[in-house]
């Protein structure tokens, strides 16, 4: 079966900086991924509504400002829903302090910038046939 | 879930599926799209509980404005106590698969809303506008309990046809002064659509398109149901009561479930589709203009061929934009390919192409080319040129005289 | 009998032969080059290219039209430009601490960045605390407008307002000056972020009201500005934005002129004159480390914009044609790794601007990849500005590239290249319907990829980035500099305190009479806006108020 990734790209909190997101979502779907793509400030929960009802394999949060913060109340609402087995990654600007903070809460992996948008996407799609497998599983 | 059994998972599946579990539904509509394991079996479960949803197409040429009158008629219906599914459809590259899910988004802030749930679809190269899964997804949809599931399709190739067969309520979106869409809604939406709504009607030549379409209305269907024309600014929410109030009492007087009903649509229109799709392919492969330009024929059927091809630097003009011989060539080539695809050889005797959008070096262009009409002499092609990410490129209109002699050798059809 | 002159010496055509057939032999495999705006850049100007012919209308004299050497006589050996440093942080006593530190420093004007909840149009009390004041002070109220401007002269200071539509800050600015005795007439700064149709392209800060709500205010700010404050720039069109999100600086130049051009025809539609309103425009524009490419584009942009302006309101006032900017060196260009780099990239965009003619500048801090600014970093960076403008002899001579060959040539292909983007805007409809039907997003879209293609392949170099990386020892990086949640703790107790014990009643007729302003084309929000923020109305109440009678700004910018 061809795998094809589905990934949400979008902003959580009060920065609208969107180059990365924008950048990032044209880059996967040329990559061959389902792209969800949405503006910035999205609600944590409108975030884990839409992951569920589209079904999508990564979050992927892009964050500029200080706004991945609040990622960590992302991460416990995703498992409140049930949703343990989405995978989030957060680019943009994290202080190194603070990506031992999301990595402790459960974000995958951090992509800081100058990470190559090649490096993203292989990762991705190295990620999601062994998500979907782990699913199959359960 | 730890049971290993499939019948048992089936039916756990199902029970959250009826309970409307916004998680079970979102994985019963990945299963389904991708053929997974038990897509079949969950399929069969849930049809059973099908068929009280009053199933809605959207559809109608790109820009009409349809995801911003799909997100006023959720706030109308959310208002009305409605429960509301969303499918939307949206294109996928043909050549890396990708795509991105964009319409969602347009659709506004119902989208959060607790009786609102919205799947975006990618049309996964099946060019005909509608996935070829999507009745299945709207069967889940209607048995999760929705009262209302809204299909919205890509408004551009075949997609009239497919949403005859899924929606019980055919809404086609029509943008203030057509010009060139005329043809577009002639051609084929025209004759399937329940209700008109002219979006954007604070623009002045909304009040000419609803004339028009009245008039064509008139001519075209004289004696049949009345066909509403409504003018909406969607943005505002204008008349969205009235779209709701006419799609209410069609789907009264028409019944819901029409998709259950009927047979399910094949993917190629049967025994004859199979020949003419691989009758097209065939002809494509062996015509040297089309080859030595870098074009290739990716898809055909009766009457129907679909025609890509990537613009290189060799296709510019001195503008360092696409050349118009260069989208005439794409579109004249679907064109040649769809006429001929009945296996007579049909010579092209004339032909009409319009320039909408420029198209730039690293563009994928995808010509699709319909059959309007065709008698015993003549034949009516519709050609349109769309970048990947279904910007209209170019229009193209074509004549051929048909002959009655075969255009394949009787041996190469053996192959 | 001496040997004749090699006549190549004396004949300057077959010299230029001679250095094609030399450069061809030696050169080998010549790179090809192009700069960001897409134009082929060739490696060698001569008279050819630029003959001087044309410099009497092209380029006239400083502070002549066409302005392409400077909009000033002086430009900056008369004055230099304004150092404006953008600050905010915290609470309002930690912005006022860094305010007064960095004018004792040697910065001339005060800049004010709001928190991110304050762009988004919400009170302290609305969104998540984690993110309170961590890019910018949180100021929701005409009392924290008097703190974060404490000991500051209101009636001397020129006062920028990072301040979106509807404009609160500028109205608690107001309600401040009118507490402290200070008269409107005096005050004066700009409406930093007043370009709403820049956010929506651009996406950058804020988004509160939808199009045609957001159009109307602006249009009343100005006329409000026109009418009680003299020396306050209403008009501020950010170029910014759209070079950061990813438009070449052709296009961003381009796009700045059309918007521009829309807020001109906006304010000509109710009635302004334009000699009334021009002069007060202002524009904001972006630098990004292609030096010369950014000195042609400020070139090139004087010129158009004094030509048109000319042409299509047949302004009078010569101070209707000058395009004055601010100008920001490029976020987008501070990398990650080796942050200290960043510091070399911020000279020579700085000197961009600079030998460009710039009348404003905000040098970027060094750590701004990392994190939101420390006071480390801030001091480098206004460290930068003084020592171009105090030790490099920068301001000595005027437009001191003016007549280089390739300056020249660049300019005029600039020149070409925004006119092009302004033709596409044009047939669009203008900027407004361009940026309704998506145009605009979609050319910035299509270049912001290109160019980060560009750096994939390698065509692009990035010092640390692509090339020339090195093992670091991530413990050199500064810490981020986080507000004290304990400080943040009592903002919020206090502003909880603050809004139970104010006038219910006059807070109620506030937003009652901006509802209404709202629904009424005659009346004047902007003054309701002002008159709601003297009554105690808060930041989040106005802007709800009028969130909910003009609409919700959708997002416009897709993939």
């Amino acid at each position: 079966m061809n795998v094809i990734p589905k990934v949400l790209v979008t902003k959580i909190g009060l920065d609208g900086h969107d180059r990365g997101s924008r950048v990032v979502a044209a880059h996967l779907r040329d990559a061959g991924m389902e792209v969800i793509y949405t503006p910035p400030w999205q609600d944590i929960g409108a975030v884990v509504k839409l992951a569920a009802e589209e079904d999508v394999d990564v979050i992927g949060i892009s964050s500029l400002a200080t706004d991945h913060l609040i990622v960590p109340k992302l991460m416990a609402a995703l498992r409140a829903a049930g949703l343990d087995d989405v995978a989030v990654i957060v680019g943009g600007i994290v202080p190194d302090e603070d990506e031992a903070t999301l990595l402790a809460a459960g974000v995958a992996r951090v992509f800081h910038p100058g990470a190559g948008l090649d490096d993203i996407s292989s990762y991705i799609r190295e990620m999601v046939p062994k998500l979907r497998a782990q699913r199959f599983a359960a | 879930m730890n049971s290993g059994d499939g019948n048992a998972r089936r039916a756990s599946a199902l029970a959250r599926i009826l309970d409307r579990d916004r998680r079970a539904i979102g994985h019963a509509i990945s299963a389904v799209e991708n053929d997974g394991p038990g897509a079949a079996g969950l399929s069969a479960a849930v049809t059973p509980h099908a068929g009280a949803a009053h199933v809605l197409g959207i559809t109608g040429p790109p820009g009409a404005g349809k995801s911003t009158l799909i997100n006023a008629l959720l706030g109308e219906l959310i208002r009305r106590g409605k429960s509301i599914a969303v499918v939307a459809v949206d294109p996928s590259s043909p050549l890396t698969g990708g795509a991105v899910l964009g319409d969602r988004v347009r659709m506004g802030e119902h989208g959060t809303h607790p009786d609102v749930f919205i799947r975006s679809v990618s049309s996964r190269g099946h060019l005909g506008g509608l996935s070829r899964t999507t009745s299945r997804i709207v069967d889940i949809l209607d048995a999760a309990g929705f009262d209302v599931v809204i299909v919205e399709t890509v408004g551009a190739g075949q997609s009239e046809v497919e949403i005859t067969a899924i929606a019980d309520t055919r809404v086609v979106v029509c943008p203030p002064g057509l010009g060139d869409d005329v043809q577009a809604i002639k051609a084929g939406i025209f004759e399937i659509a329940d209700v008109f709504v002219v979006n954007k009607g604070d623009l002045p030549a909304a009040e000419a398109t609803v004339r028009d379409l009245k008039d064509m209305l008139r001519l075209r269907r004289r004696g049949a149901q009345e066909v509403p024309v409504i003018k909406t600014t969607a943005t505002l929410a204008d008349g969205v009561a009235a779209v709701v109030d006419a799609v209410s009492a069609h789907g009264a007087s028409a019944g819901y479930g029409r998709r259950l009903r009927a047979p399910r649509p094949s993917i190629n229109g049967g025994a004859d589709g199979t020949e003419a799709a691989k009758r097209v392919l065939r002809l494509g492969a062996r015509e040297p203009f089309g080859l030595a330009m870098g074009l290739a024929c990716v898809e055909g059927g009766p009457g129907r061929a679909v025609v890509m091809a990537t613009v290189g630097p060799q296709h510019l003009n001195f503008n360092g934009t696409c050349h118009g011989g260069m989208l005439f060539t794409l579109a004249d080539t679907a064109f040649g390919l769809a006429s001929n695809s009945h296996g007579m050889i049909a010579a092209g005797i004339g032909a009409h192409i319009a320039y909408h959008v420029a198209a730039r070096a690293g563009d994928v262009l995808t010509a699709t080319a319909v059959e309007v009409s065709r008698s015993r002499k003549l034949a009516v092609y519709r050609v349109e040129v769309h970048r990947a990410d279904a910007t209209l490129i170019a229009s193209f209109t074509g004549t051929v005289y048909v002959t009655t002699v075969a255009n394949e050798p009787q041996d190469v059809k053996e192959h | 009998m001496n040997k004749p002159l090699d006549s190549t010496l004396l004949q300057p055509a077959t010299g230029l032969t001679q250095w094609e057939k030399d450069y061809a032999a030696q050169i080998g495999v010549d790179r090809s080059s192009e700069n960001r705006s897409g134009l082929t850049i060739k490696p060698l100007y001569t008279a050819a290219d630029w003959s001087g012919e044309r410099a009497g209308e092209d380029l006239g004299y400083p502070g002549q039209p066409p302005y392409t050497r400077g909009i000033y006589p002086t430009m900056h050996r008369g004055r230099t430009w304004t150092q404006r440093q953008l600050v905010g942080l915290g609470t309002p006593p930690d912005y006022n601490a860094r305010l007064l530190d960095i004018i004792g420093q040697g910065a001339t004007a005060v800049s004010l960045i709001p928190c991110n909840s304050v762009f988004r149009g919400y009170d302290m009390d609305e969104v998540h605390a984690e993110l309170l004041g961590t890019c910018g002070v949180v100021a929701n109220t005409v009392e924290h407008m008097d703190a974060c401007l404490a000991g500051v002269d209101l009636a001397q200071t020129s006062c920028a307002m990072n301040d979106p539509s509807p404009f609160t800050l500028l109205a608690f600015l107001l309600a401040t000056a009118k507490r402290r005795g200070v008269k409107w007439d005096h005050i004066s700064g700009t409406s930093n972020q007043s370009d709403y149709i820049s956010h929506y392209v651009a996406n950058h800060m804020f988004f509160r009201i939808a199009l045609p709500g957001a159009r109307r205010i602006l249009g009343d700010h100005i006329e409000f500005c026109n009418r009680h404050l003299p020396r306050w720039n209403p008009m501020s069109v950010v170029g910014q934005h759209m070079q950061q999100s990813g438009a070449t600086p052709a296009a961003a130049m381009a796009f700045a002129l059309c918007t521009a051009l829309q807020t001109a025809d906006d304010c000509v539609a109710r009635g302004m004159a334009p000699d009334q309103f021009l002069p007060r425009f202002t524009f904001f524009f972006d630098i990004s480390v292609s030096f010369f490419e950014e000195i042609a584009k400020f070139r090139a942009g004087r010129r158009v914009w004094a030509r048109l302006i000319r042409e299509r309101y047949d302004a009078k006032d010569p101070r209707s044609w000058r395009l004055k900017f601010h100008a920001q060196t490029s976020g987008v260009d501070l990398t990650r790794q080796q942050p200290l780099n960043n510091i070399s990239r911020v000279t020579v965009q700085a000197m961009a601007g600079i030998l460009g003619g710039l009348q404003s500048l905000h040098t970027d801090a060094y750590d701004e990849a990392l994190s939101c600014p420390t006071e480390f970093g801030a001091r480098i960076a206004v460290a930068t500005q003084n020592i171009l403008r105090e030790e490099a002899h920068l301001t000595d001579v005027i437009d001191p590239l003016g007549g280089s060959y390739y300056v020249e040539t660049l300019t005029n292909q600039m020149e070409e290249e925004i006119l092009r983007v302004m033709g596409m805007v044009d047939l669009a409809g203008g900027m407004y319907r361009a940026v309704e039907a998506g145009v605009v997003q979609r050319i910035l879209g299509e270049s912001a990829q290109r160019f980060q293609n560009k750096i994939e392949t390698g065509e692009q170099t990035v010092v640390g980035v692509n090339a020339f990386q090195v093992d670091e020892d991530k413990s050199a990086r500064p810490a981020l500099a986080k507000p004290d949640p304990e400080k943040m703790r009592a903002h919020l107790a206090a502003f909880a305190q603050f809004k139970a014990e104010r006038s219910q009643a006059a807070v109620g007729q506030g937003l009652d009479a901006l509802a209404r302003a709202a629904n009424n084309p005659h009346d004047n929000i902007f003054a309701q806006v002002v008159a709601a923020a003297e009554a105690g109305c808060t930041h989040g109440e106005i802007c709800g108020t009028l969130r909910r009678e003009l609409g919700f700004g959708q997002p416009l910018a897709m993939v």
